[in-house]
């Protein structure tokens, strides 16, 4: 069984489909990630890092903006990820 | 793969025969509640409005109430009014619009106790009359489906939308209809769909309905982040409402999008729908049964039991967690998509296949654990 899926060649974050410790390693693209926080089953976690104010791409789509620099192999969701939609303009 | 169900006097065909109790204001609910318990065969419609709505309220509970009336899995109907005038209005209506017989019961006039015993009367000899029918062929032109997903997670959009959207390409392609729904849900996601349009006036449909559902959120001053994606979305994964939708549309397939439709309008020709409504689950299920759904295809990675009065709701879930957990809520399981690698094809196949036994009488678990919930009036987006 996969332990993680990359869901389309230009997303920045996978999903893992097991729980994952941190400090686990996974090899993605030729690459070897180090997780560094813990990744529950179905959450995402970066695979390049992501830049603040860069966007995050899963299924080859936008699904948000970083809200601050995230690390490579670190929990991506709504502590560091946002909304760009229906947004109020002084948020 | 023979299909077999109930026809009706308007020469529509039902998957179920049952007898709607359908009340028309929160007052006569008690009466409604206790013919339908005293007579088999009978469901109960029962819902908290029907007093002083106004404006977009007042159209969609009328829609959702006409809908379920004129939906082909019920046979016939009693209305239980609270005040006659209302109570005549729509049985007029109904009268015009179905050969179905359609009676009423007027609570104001005689009192509940009365009103039960009057109402019990006519729902006994309705669901006598309903019960010689018996199944003939159908085919698959005969039916609408519709589409939903509900307490989604990670899951949801990798391997039970994906695999429910392989069964909706089956279905249109034998010549049925299709409907999807929460438009809402489609927001960060509308792009994809305008391309599946059967043309520019379509994909403009489209994301015009997005835009205004953005714009109301934003001129109600609210801001979808903490609403939509819902808590146990996000403990499933999902973080922004994009996200969610892109997972969320995979479960219309592939097909050309034929129309997009507001409620009370009916889809008239076989393929791909998109309803135009407000996201929150319950509400979307009543308005797809509402728009002659006999039938509704609903993916959960975390195990919605909603279901509906008249609708059986097929629950199909990747999540093997879930399956484990509440099985009761699942009908289908395609985790396997996860944990052996299996395919959306062999996936989707396994949903069609039971969709076909729950078209001839298979009873889903929604309606085992009688999950009838009925939601005229949404009031969220």
């Amino acid at each position: 069984m996969e332990i993680w899926r990359k869901l389309c060649e230009l997303d920045n974050v996978a999903i893992a489909l097991r729980d994952l410790d941190a400090g686990s390693e996974v090899l993605i693209d030729g690459e070897r990630i180090v997780l560094i926080d813990n990744i529950r089953f179905g959450h995402k976690f970066a695979i390049k890092p992501i830049k603040s104010g860069e966007k995050v791409i899963k299924y080859c789509e936008v699904i948000g903006v970083a809200t601050r620099d995230i690390h490579q192999g670190e929990h991506v969701h709504i502590h560091n990820l946002r909304s760009l939609r229906a947004v109020k303009v002084n948020d | 793969m023979e299909l077999k169900g109930f026809w009706t006097a308007d020469n529509t065909v039902g998957i179920r025969n049952r007898v709607g109790v359908i009340s028309l204001s929160v007052f006569s609910n008690v009466a409604t509640q206790r013919i339908s318990n005293a007579v088999e065969g009978t469901i109960a419609l029962i819902h908290p409005h029907g007093r002083a709505e106004i404006g977009v309220n007042r159209e969609r509970l009328h829609h959702n109430l006409i809908g379920h009336a004129l939906n082909p899995n019920l046979q016939s109907v009693l209305l239980v009014g609270y005040e006659a005038k209302t109570t005549e209005r729509y049985t007029q209506e109904l009268r015009a619009r179905t050969k179905k017989r359609i009676e009423s019961v007027t609570v104001l006039e005689l009192g509940t106790i009365d009103a039960v015993r009057v109402g019990t009367k006519l729902a006994l000899e309705l669901s006598s009359e309903s019960s010689e029918v018996t199944r003939e062929p159908m085919d698959f032109a005969d039916l609408t489906v519709g589409v939903k997903c509900g307490s989604s997670d990670a899951t949801s959009g990798i391997a039970s939308n994906p695999a429910v959207g392989v069964a909706v390409d089956k279905i249109v392609n034998h010549g049925g209809k299709a409907i999807f729904s929460e438009t809402t849900e489609v927001l960060g996601a509308e792009h994809i769909l305008a391309k599946r349009a059967i043309n520019q006036v379509v994909a403009s449909k489209i994301v015009t309905a997005v835009k205004n559902n953005e714009n109301l959120a934003l001129s109600l001053g609210v801001d979808l982040m903490g609403v939509n994606p819902v808590p146990d979305n996000i403990e499933g994964g999902i973080s922004t409402i994009e996200e969610k939708s892109l997972g969320a549309i995979r479960k219309t397939g592939t097909s050309k999008i034929q129309d997009v439709l507001q409620l009370g309008q009916l889809p008239k020709s076989p393929g791909l729908y998109f309803l135009d409504y407000p996201s929150a689950a319950q509400e979307v299920l009543t308005a797809l049964a509402s728009t002659g759904c006999q039938v509704i295809l609903f993916s959960t990675g975390l195990g919605n039991p909603s279901g509906t009065p008249v609708c059986p709701v097929i629950k199909v879930t990747g999540n093997e967690r879930t399956m484990k957990r509440i099985p009761e809520h699942i009908d289908v399981d395609v985790s396997e998509i996860i944990t052996l690698n299996r395919t959306y094809e062999e996936a989707g196949d396994k949903i069609f296949q039971y969709l076909i036994k729950v078209i001839n009488g298979k009873l889903t678990k929604s309606e085992l654990l009688k999950h009838n919930e009925f939601s005229p009036v949404p009031v969220g987006l």
